[in-house]
């Protein structure tokens, strides 16, 4: 009961945040954002035409009025149609959102995982020269463009000068076979850009934890190196874990990974959030916005959930 | 031994993975034979409503009927029917045309049609799909086209744009003849039949999609769209497409300038001739070139300018360099369209004036910046030196190209700008500020640099030409149309072969926010316009279009002008000839491949 009560608190914390973060960002669309009036009329056009086609954008409504659209179109999940395609926009997300996670979601565990490892590691070892071989590691790939990194990969496992065994671009997920030979490239792409930051930071949090007085005396009891990791140091580091994993989540689920998308020849969320920002269409715009906060407010809940989980000290206060 | 099992299950791990990739072989299907080739643009809408650039014109003049095309091979581009059983009938005022269609026009199988199978396309259906850019409902991007020149359209428009209710100037005579009656002559009409604006759209199609027609294509050309997204397309043939077996002779060929296309045993077969089209669309320059050296697309539209040093051997004549020659055709030649700058004629600071005193000097500022600007700089800095630096706005590649007008107005000139600007009265003090417009890019940004670098030769201070950017070319375009910008670049791609469609660039009536974004307003040239826009081809009209060009160039309207050039590639084993100019796409209808398995052109 008292976790019902706790989620329902949670939620409605949310709700302000929802209202902010749209108020915010449709602001900014209307007034600052790209008029898309100019892009749908044709070669030659008459003051007349300019008219009508805001008019069909909804360009002459007052703000406020527009505002309270976006709100409704939020409560039904409709936000009509694509102003570029004429797809449904709820159609568009279905189809992308699938993609950028089974694009992103290897490279993202594997990503973290390979992170926690080597920074297990790295704190254990703090100083000596696994520690700073996989801090030198981390920084170089933390110093590498992406576009360079995803240029490098394509010539390496994608070309004749290299292993030429995996496609340039493209995206098949029919099968489990085409799936691997469409995604190993853009997952060692994203595994390679995210290892180094993952590394620094959850090696930051372990060398904190392994300072601590359970630990040396854990060590003085002559607790092995493996049951420490695990089950001290791993286990008290979960929430800041817990924290940077829930947090990276809505940007998987809807920002994909523009670069690679591009690069790659991905029709993924990330690419359609950019176009839609580039071009102003603000149907595809107030959803990916919309989603995105209702997205942050489940992780923050979820979150929140989880620390209880990990640390009762959290449900008891 | 525990490292060793560590290494064995790595290397089994990576063997899994590629082993799985290479049984999937991503899907390939060796048996058919695939065409690939990439786009360097996204078409974000499909229904002929919006094809209004050449990716979007790919896709739908492919997939739908349009009553007449441009030949294959024959150069200059020579209409000739598609849909349409012949060439139309016109009266002798320019007014009437009648066009009779083939009976053998047939849709796709798809749901909308009773019992799924795609019917017949009659002249019905022609007249809907011409409605459609008239409907208020609709956004058009192709209307302007036909805008006041349909006898009766604007008063169906004002009665409610009820699609039962006849257009006097519109009409299907019977099932398979069309009667269009102009309110003016419009010889160019005919052109605008070949473009994917007046693709042919079933009514059953747009009442079952509506706007989803965006991503979807219910037509009766050659190919079916079986997929589409953001990135690439997927067409198979149409299988209820009319047997029209290729006329080689009849299209245009030459032995001695197509003989080695190895297209010589299609002739006389009916295509499609390949089983699947695949278009990526790839805006990234380096992946573009990547994914062509790689193998995956077997044509390049346009080889990058960033890569034309390392592709060519020479670029006069265009040669391309021996690995590469080795594996590909190229083909080269302008482009159907043009790059230039503009001023903006409404701009007292710089264009009309009140005071006729300054507005005589506000010319020859505009002179002296023209004077000032160094084309060849541009076109080896920007386009790799492949470009054609011309006087005024007619292109090279269009019939009616001045080759004997002076080069004198596109000729690099500090001394002469100089003397222009102070005999005019002009000094760093007295110089207006003027905006640049520009949509932020670094490319654009660079282009801007070296404009005012070349202005400052001339003595027009840097901080007198500041610039303007914009983050999308749908607000620059919004500055355009709301003429708030001193001076403009623009780039426009035919729609049509034929000068008019540049010439109409600078016709007042079209001012702001029409096309004429430099608002020019010169009552002769507007008068020639008029008559010329109304005559049929021939040495009287190209004089009058010569006429125009140079008052153009007299009365400094822009900095005038460059075409590009294209190089295209593609693999030996395509058979074909590449050409996406003048909105078109219609060749894809006869590409062959020999077998070409993916990763084989590669380099």
């Amino acid at each position: 009961m008292r976790t019902l009560a706790f989620l329902l608190q949670r939620i409605a914390t949310g709700i302000p945040l929802i209202l902010g973060v749209t108020f915010i960002s449709f602001l900014l669309m209307v007034y600052f954002g790209p008029d898309m009036t100019y892009e749908l009329l044709g070669k030659n056009p008459s003051a007349e035409q300019i008219a009508q086609v805001r008019t069909q954008l909804g360009y002459d409504q007052p703000f406020w009025l527009r505002y309270g659209d976006y709100l409704r179109e939020m409560l039904t999940f409709d936000f009509g149609s694509s102003m570029s395609t004429g797809q449904e926009v709820t159609a568009l997300l279905a189809d992308a959102v699938p993609i950028s996670l089974a694009l992103t979601l290897p490279g993202f565990v594997l990503g973290n995982l390979l992170g926690v490892a080597l920074a297990l590691a790295a704190a254990w070892y703090r100083g000596g020269w696994i520690d700073r071989s996989i801090m030198a590691f981390s920084v170089v790939g933390m110093s590498i463009s992406f576009i360079i990194i995803i240029i490098a990969f394509q010539i390496l496992f994608s070309s004749r000068y290299g292993l030429n065994f995996f496609p340039i671009r493209g995206w098949d997920m029919s099968s489990l076979g085409s799936y691997v030979y469409y995604v190993t490239v853009p997952t060692l792409s994203i595994v390679f850009v995210s290892l180094g930051y993952n590394t620094r930071f959850y090696r930051a949090v372990f060398v904190e934890e392994i300072g601590r007085d359970h630990i040396r005396t854990a060590r003085a009891y002559g607790a092995g190196a493996g049951a420490i990791l695990w089950k001290y140091v791993l286990k008290n580091s979960m929430i800041p874990i817990i924290t940077r994993v829930m947090f990276s989540i809505p940007s998987i689920v809807i920002a994909g990974s523009l670069l690679i998308e591009s690069y790659f020849g991905i029709p993924g969320a990330g690419k359609l959030a950019f176009d839609a920002v580039t071009t102003g269409d603000q149907p595809v715009l107030k959803a990916v916005v919309g989603v995105t906060a209702l997205l942050f407010v489940v992780v923050l809940v979820i979150n929140d959930l989880l620390y209880r989980v990990f640390d009762p000290r959290v449900a008891v206060q | 031994m525990k490292r060793a099992l560590h290494h064995g299950a790595g290397c089994a791990l990576l063997l899994a993975v590629v082993g799985l990739s290479a049984c999937s072989g991503g899907g390939s299907d060796e048996d058919l034979k695939v065409y690939r080739h990439s786009e360097d643009g996204v078409p974000t809408n499909l229904d002929p409503l919006h094809s209004a650039t050449v990716y979007a014109n790919v896709v739908v003049v492919n997939a739908y009927d349009t009553l007449y095309r441009y030949k294959y091979l024959e150069r200059p581009y020579e209409l000739v029917p598609n849909l349409a059983a012949e060439m139309p009938t016109i009266s002798d005022d320019g007014l009437v045309y009648i066009i009779r269609l083939k009976k053998t026009g047939r849709y796709i199988d798809s749901p909308v049609f009773e019992d799924g199978k795609g019917r017949t396309v009659t002249a019905h259906d022609f007249v809907y799909s011409l409605k459609r850019h008239f409907d208020p409902e609709n956004t058009s991007q192709g209307k302007w086209l036909w805008e006041g020149k349909i006898k009766g359209m604007k008063e169906w428009v004002e009665a409610g744009a009820d699609y039962d209710e006849v257009v006097p100037g519109l009409r299907a005579v019977d099932d398979f003849t069309v009667r269009v009656e102009l309110a003016r002559p419009f010889p160019q009409f005919v052109h605008t039949l070949a473009m994917g604006f007046s693709g042919i759209v079933p009514p059953e199609a747009v009442d079952a999609h509506g706007r989803d027609l965006g991503t979807k294509a219910i037509g009766s050309g050659p190919w079916e769209l079986t997929h589409y997204s953001r990135t690439q397309v997927r067409f198979e043939p149409n299988p209820n497409f009319r047997e029209e077996p290729l006329d080689l002779a009849y299209e245009g060929y030459e032995k001695a300038e197509h003989g080695d296309l190895g297209i010589e045993h299609l002739d006389g077969k009916a295509p499609p001739f390949v089983d699947r089209l695949e278009i990526d669309f790839i805006q990234e320059s380096a992946a573009r070139w990547a994914s062509f050296n790689s193998g995956r697309e077997i044509m390049l539209s346009g080889v990058p300018v960033e890569q034309t040093d390392a592709v060519l051997a020479s670029k006069d004549p265009v040669t391309l360099e021996e690995e590469y020659a080795e594996r590909y055709h190229m083909d080269t030649g302008p482009e159907a369209g043009l790059v230039f700058t503009v001023f903006n004629m409404d701009d007292p600071a710089i264009g009309y004036n009140e005071d006729p005193e300054r507005q005589e000097r506000n010319r020859e500022l505009r002179c002296a910046m023209r004077d000032a600007f160094d084309w060849e700089q541009r076109n080896d800095r920007f386009y790799a030196g492949l470009g054609i630096v011309f006087p005024g706005v007619i292109p090279p590649i269009l019939e009616e190209f001045d080759e004997d007008l002076s080069r004198e107005s596109v000729t690099h000139n500090p001394e002469r700008a100089r003397e222009r600007l102070e005999a005019a009265g002009w000094n760093a003090d007295n110089i207006p500020e003027l905006d640049y417009g520009l949509v932020t890019s670094s490319l654009a940004r660079e282009m801007f640099e070296a404009f005012r670098g070349n202005m400052a030769d001339a003595g027009i201070p840097r901080d007198k030409v500041q610039a303007e950017s914009f983050a999308t070319f749908g607000d620059y375009n919004r500055a355009l149309r709301n003429s708030e910008l001193s001076i403009m670049g623009y780039g426009w791609g035919l729609d049509y072969p034929d000068a008019e469609n540049v010439l109409q660039l600078f016709y007042g009536p079209n001012a702001a926010p029409g096309s004429n974004a430099s608002n020019y307003r010169n009552p002769e040239y507007d008068r020639l316009y008029e008559k010329a826009s109304e005559m049929m081809p021939g040495p009287e009209r190209t004089a009058i279009y010569h006429r125009m060009n140079q008052m153009l160039i007299d009365d400094c309207v822009g900095v005038l002008g460059l075409t590009r050039s294209r190089v295209t590639l593609w693999h030996k084993k395509v058979r074909g000839l590449p050409d996406r100019q003048v909105l078109g796409g219609f060749w894809l209808r006869f590409v062959d491949v020999e077998e070409v398995t993916q990763g084989e052109g590669a380099l």
